[in-house]
Parts: C-alpha cells; structure tokens; sequence
C-alpha cells in the first residue's frame, strides 16, 4: 500500500529539488520490503532512470540505510548484487502495558523482535511507577544486549488510543486509564529517549501481531479477539489495521447480551464471579476445594477444573464462548474474515469448551460463503503479540512515504525536522512545568 | 525472607512463582502436571522414545536433570534413546537437531544454546513432526503450539529476587551492591538480573548497585576484582550462578577480600563454602531433577494429545548455611559431602558454645 502511494508520487523525472527525498523514499521502501532489489528491478520498479538509482543508492549506502549483499539470480551475463535494507541501522523499543503486566522489547527496523521481557505489574501502581519500570528496564535492554540506539518507540496501552492530530504528536489525553489521565506519559517517554512514540490500543497492536507473525502471517483479512477483563476485537482488512474514526474500533464487549454488556457476562472477572458462586453452593466440588486452598479464585482454575472434566466450568466456558461468538457472528459477516484468533486471559485458560461454543454460535449466525473457509483458531503468541504488533506499528509510521520523504536525506527520523520541533516543544513545556513560579509567591 | 527459614523443611521454603514465561505466560506449576491411571496405561502401551539435547552433560546440573527425565520417562515405558552433549556449541546443536528430525524418535528434550541461531534448526523439527519440548527458554520468535509444545523453566525472576533478599542483609544503609553479570545474550541470565534489580529498586532504593561483566568464565574473577577496587564502600556482590561466583571468590580471596555473595545453584564447592561461613551467604537454588521429571510428564503429556501449558515453570529453593545438608538432599537426591556435613558439625558446636 506504503509503495503503491509511492509510486503514484515520483511517475516521470524528478525535476524538482523536492524529489531526491522523493526518489530516495521510494528506492528505499522497495528494497526494504523486498519487492525489488537488484539494481535492474529498482529501475524498472521505481521508473527511475539508470544514473538517477546508481545516485540514489549511493546516497543511501553513505548515509548507512542500504548496504550491498549477496549475488541474485543471473538472467544472462553477469550475477547482479542485491541491495539490502540495514536493519541494524537502529532499534526499535516496543513495550505492551496490560491491566495487571507489562512487556518489552527491542526489535529490528523490520519489526522482528531481538530480544523480550515480561513482568507481573499492576496498572493501579499508577503512571509513574509504571514509566519509571519501562525506562529502568529499556536501558537495560538496550546495554546489555549492545543493539543500535533506537529510533523510535512503539506502545500498546489498555484501552482506544485517540488519533494524534499530526505527525510525530502524541495523543493529548490517554483516555486509557482513568488514574492516568492527565499524566504525560507518551511524552515523558518521548522525551527521555529522544525519539518519536507511536501507540495503539493493546487490542490493535496484539492483531498487527497476530497478522505478523502469528496464524495471521500471509492473511489479509483477520479477526483478533482479546477476551480478558474486558474484550475487544481488533479488524485488520485488505492488509489495513482498521482504527475508525477515532481510533477507537473494536469495542465489542461493549454489545448488548440481553441486559448487561458482554464483558460484564463473558469477561474474566464475571467467570470467576460464576465460579466462586459455584464453589460456594456445591455445583462444583473442584472449585469448591480449590477455593479453601487459596482462598480466591480465576478464569485460570476455572479453566484448569474444565481440563480435569469439571461440568460446572465446562459449561460455563462453553456458555460464554457462545455469547462472545454471538456478538462476533455480526462483525463476520459484515467483514468475511479468513480467520479468527482469540487471544488473552480467559482463551488460554478457557481450553477447547470455550472455543467450541465461540466456533458453534459464529458458524451458526454466518452467511455460508462466509463461513466456508473461515477458521477460529486461539493464539499461540500470548503477550509477545502485542510487542510484534507495537514494532510493526512503528515500522509503518517511519516508513510512511510522507514521513520517510521528511528523514530520508538526514539519515534517521530522529533528525526530521517536524519531530525535531516537537521534541522542542514538549522539552520546552515539560521545563515551564518544572519551573517555579514566576514572579512574588509571597508577600 | 531468610527469618522463615527457621524450622521449616527445605520443602516449605520453596517460593511461589514470581516471573512470567517467555510469552508473558502465567505459569502452570510443574507439580500440575500428573497422569490419570487410563493415561498412564496408554503412554505404557504405546511405548515412546525420546531423545535428549542438552547443551553439556558434564555439570551437575545436567546430570540431575538428565536423571529426572530418565526415570520418568522409564517409569511410563518410554525409552530414552539418545543423549545429545552440544559442547556449548551451536554448531554441534543445529546439527543433532537435523539429523534426529530423521531418526525413530518420537520427541526431543532440547535446551537451546543460542538465542536465535538455533530457531530454525529446532522449528525444522517440529514440522518433522517430532514433539518438541524445551528446557529453560524459548528463543525469540518461536510460538509455542506451532514451533515447540511447552518451554519447562526454573522460575528465574524468583530465584534473582531470592538472591536480591538474602544479599540486602548484608549491605549497610546506602551502601553499595554489585552485580556480577554474563555478557552474553541468555535468557535465564537476564531474567535473575532484572529481578535483582527490581527487588533491590523497590526494597532497598537506598542501595547503590554497579556492576561488570565476564563473557568467559575466567573474566569472572578479574571482574569481580575490579568492581571491589572501583567501589569504595561495596558491600556484597550477587553473582548470575554459582561457577563465576567461585571464580570470583577465588580472585576475591588471594586479593585479601572478604564480601558477601550471593548467587544461583547450590554447586558442591559453594554448599561448602556456605557451610565453612565462607564469603557465600545464600542460594537461590534450582530444582534440576525435578524439572527433568517435569520435562519427562510434559513431553508424555504432548504425545498422548493432552492439552500441556506452554509455560511450566518450578519455584527455586532458598538455601543458607542454616538449611545447606537438607537442601542438597532435596535438590541433588544425595546425601550432601562429608566435608559439608563435617563443617555445618563445627558450625553447630561452635554456635552452641557461644550461645
């Protein structure tokens, strides 16, 4: 898509100034994504002419974004040399922040994760705590492990993250998380690494995901569903990430199941409520015991009761894979999805009865061409999705035809003058807010 | 931490699981991981063979770990067929994976050496169709379900806090710690450090840490050397596991230091000198036996088509000079060295008089 645009852009000679970025950018995106990179196939993909690419290509090889590598395939005569995009010209940092973990990464300029980590952390500890732990363990990341300086950071927070306005602007407000709002998260992270931060909601980063490197990978039209406390659903179609018109696609838990919202029915917490009721009037002796062990009790036991064959929760978790497949069953049709990947707390404890009851209400409720070859599959990524996802996030804003034109001559994004001025900005703010106040305080 | 110690059985002291698996996954405690008597009768019948990868089979580690399995696996009539010894060499590893994708085995017990030049040769034996169960981590990148079936792990981030909590009873207020670190890019290593970190962060934010790092065992010592001669003040060191943190005691001593230290797995010559009152003040000790036998039920477990967590993990034990005779029983499954027994007697005595 980032290449069709391009092309469009540089048809005929450059002949302005402006389009060496222009060139540039395109030579680059195609290499990058390997859909040329013999000199021969750059000309005639780009419409650039011969000494027009050798330029460009040479500007790129000194400014370290390309390299040449290995010998490609001959079609008479000599063995052209393939150019190779530079992964390892920077890193990317990429972190998911959930209700009650967090994970990290560093991941190449291609999006591929190098190297994760994931923690137990309450999100109740609140915003500082939680920037204070991201940081510790970033620089960590980034010393131990000896990758590039990064050049960008990719987050996924719990909740829709409302569009920014412009580029390299970070979204005003987190609408996230009620106790965070107010607090300059983006930008305090922003700032502290000296690079642009992108973020998407938990939902929408775990589908890039999935799409990615999970049972998504070579799929251009899927369905994540993250059921956990809350559930969402994250659309990617044609190869797009769907994000709405606020960014808020995707809230389906808030679908009505007779009276109540969906996740407050088939949400992790409302599971665990039914178990715990179950425990206590004797409908299922397992939970009941497992009750007096521990004193509390989970989607996780409850999913555990249903693998050892405890009717109670098999039915519980079969009753509310129906109810999510009844208010998916909609959003297939209207979409024709290749496949459906359930992911978070409740799919990996809710074992093979949740599942079924999702697969039985979806392929009930679907038009039959819909569903013919649909299939529903439950993650096998786990957290780690939402990290791929976060990167990939990253990787298609600085590789943007329209922002990759703005950094491509300086050779990192982290000298494109939009978000050199924004860096300003919020250093400038960040200083006016620390500042005492001017003037008399007191008499 | 250390103050529940008095009393208990080794068994008791045994932590709950503080990290998360290498997908963010909660963990299914090993102990979960049981037959019923009808499964049992199917995995006798259908007699399986397993073969084993393992990065050395020299350390004491490996052999109880190597232990574990086997027993295990004979006691479901499932034969272990080969071990594979990779010498710490990737080569080695990519190798034997490739050629097992070929022979009679049913599944394969690997723990990978290096973190993404073995991917490949292990998701390569997965789609041989081969159930593939990994010791200790997964690198990054492979799925659990579609690249390998379960990653069985100590509980490392529990065993770097454990380390953290017995090494903060050491350090003054605003004092300094230090942090003996592998300069190599290896899971389990990193997560004891970032544990350490975190605790010490969050317990003891007036302690100062520094740290160095050895790539090769034998920079350990010069390492250790060089942040005591670097940090004036230092009053304990926590080291990755338990060979550098003797090579570093080592150096320590010949130097005329004595510093407290703590560290990862209760080798022979740390029990020792934990026992003797040595500089090693506390272990965060693995289970390797019982995480073999682990690895055995899992692997069983994926052969017979039962649903297995991706993420197994076990919880490390504390180990002081208090508990050190009991412990080794429990994690070595024999009894501990004359010369441990020898020295926790004069440690006794020698406490009795002063009492």
């Amino acid at each position: 898509m980032a290449e069709e645009k391009a092309t469009l852009r540089s048809v005929g000679r450059p002949r302005s100034v402006d389009a060496a970025p222009a060139s540039l950018a395109l030579l680059l995106n195609l290499v990058r994504t390997g859909a040329a990179t013999t000199r021969q196939e750059l000309e005639r993909r780009s419409e650039l002419g011969r000494a027009v690419v050798a330029d460009r290509l040479a500007t790129m090889i000194e400014l370290g974004l390309l390299k040449e590598g290995e010998l490609g395939q001959a079609t008479g005569g000599r063995a052209p040399r393939q150019m190779q995009f530079r992964q390892d010209a920077g890193s990317l940092l990429v972190s998911a922040i959930d209700q009650s973990s967090i994970a990290l990464g560093i991941a190449d300029l291609n999006g591929q994760l190098l190297v994760e980590h994931h923690e137990a952390a309450p999100i109740e500890a609140g915003p500082e705590v939680i920037l204070d732990r991201l940081t510790t363990i970033f620089d960590w990341l980034l010393k131990e492990t000896e990758k590039p300086a990064p050049w960008g950071i990719g987050l996924a927070l719990p909740g829709p993250i409302e569009k920014p306005p412009t580029d390299f602007e970070t979204v005003p407000v987190l609408q996230t998380v009620q106790s965070w709002q107010g607090f300059p998260f983006l930008e305090r992270l922003s700032m502290r690494f000296g690079v642009p931060i992108f973020a998407r909601s938990g939902v929408q980063t775990m589908t890039m995901g999935e799409a990615k490197a999970g049972g998504g990978r070579g799929l251009s039209d899927i369905i994540y569903i993250k059921l956990g406390r809350s559930i969402s659903a994250g659309l990617i179609s044609e190869g797009r990430l769907h994000r709405g018109a606020q960014g808020a696609a995707g809230m389906i838990g808030h679908s009505r199941v007779g009276e109540d919202l969906l996740e407050a029915v088939a949400g992790a917490d409302a599971i665990a409520r039914e178990g715990m009721a179950a425990a206590q009037d004797g409908r299922s002796s397992y939970l009941a015991q497992t009750l007096g062990r521990q004193g509390e009790l989970s989607v996780v036991d409850i999913g555990h009761a249903a693998q050892l064959g405890d009717l109670f929760c098999l039915e519980l978790l079969g009753l509310c894979g129906r109810m999510v497949g009844e208010a998916l069953a909609p959003l297939t049709n209207l979409v024709n999805p290749a496949l459906i990947v359930v992911g978070g707390v409740v799919a990996e404890s809710g074992g093979d009865s949740l599942l079924a009851g999702i697969r039985e209400a979806v392929y009930r409720q679907s038009h039959p061409m819909v569903s013919r070859d649909l299939q529903i599959v439950r993650s096998q990524m786990g957290a780690s999705s939402g990290l791929v996802g976060a990167a990939q996030v990253v990787v298609e804003e600085l590789f943007a035809p329209h922002t990759l034109q703005g950094w491509i001559g300086l050779g990192s994004p982290l000298r494109h003058p939009d978000f050199q001025k924004r860096l300003e900005r919020m250093t400038a703010s960040a200083a006016a807010k620390a500042a005492p106040p001017a003037g008399r305080v007191a008499p | 931490m250390n103050s529940k110690l008095r009393g208990q059985t080794p068994g008791d002291t045994a932590m709950s699981i503080a990290g998360l698996g290498p997908h963010g996954e909660r963990a299914v405690p090993a102990d979960q991981i049981q037959f019923t008597e009808a499964d049992a009768v199917v995995a006798r019948t259908r007699r399986f063979s397993v073969a084993v990868v393992l990065h050395t089979t020299t350390s004491d580690w490996s052999k109880q770990e190597l232990a574990g399995i086997a027993a295990t696996l004979g006691l479901y009539s499932a034969a272990l067929v080969e071990v594979v010894d990779c010498d710490f060499d990737v080569e080695l590893q990519v190798a034997a994976l490739a050629r097992l994708a070929h022979e009679p085995v049913d599944a394969v017990i690997s723990i990978p050496i290096g973190n993404s030049r073995v991917a490949a040769a292990h998701r390569a034996l997965t789609e041989s169709g081969r159930k593939l169960v990994l010791l200790d981590n997964a690198p990054t990148g492979m799925l659990p379900g579609a690249d390998y079936v379960s990653v069985v792990s100590t509980d490392n981030f529990g065993l770097g806090q454990s380390c953290a909590a017995m090494l903060s009873t050491h350090i003054p207020r605003d004092g300094a710690a230090g942090i003996l670190g592998y300069g190599i890019d290896f899971f389990a290593t990193h997560e004891r450090e970032i544990a350490f970190r975190k605790w010490m962060g969050h317990h003891r934010p007036d302690v100062t840490l520094v740290r160095e790092r050895f790539s090769e065992l034998e920079g350990a010592g010069p390492a250790a050397l060089a942040m005591v001669e670097k940090t004036p003040g230092l009053a304990g060191i926590f080291a990755v596991w338990d060979v550098p943190a003797m090579m570093a005691l080592r150096v320590l001593a010949q130097n005329g230091i004595d510093i407290p230290l703590t560290t990862v797995d209760l080798g022979n010559e740390v029990a020792l000198d934990m026992a003797r009152q040595g500089m090693i003040k506390g272990i965060g000790a693995q289970l390797p036996y019982d995480q073999g036998s682990a690895a055995a039920r899992v692997t069983l477990s994926a052969l017979l088509g039962l649903p297995v967590s991706p993420w197994v993990a076990l919880a490390g034990l504390e180990v002081t000079a208090f508990n050190v005779v009991e412990a080794y029983q429990v994690i070595w499954h024999l009894p501990a060295p004359r010369a441990i027994i020898d020295a926790m007697r004069i440690l006794v005595a020698t406490k009795g008089n002063s009492d």
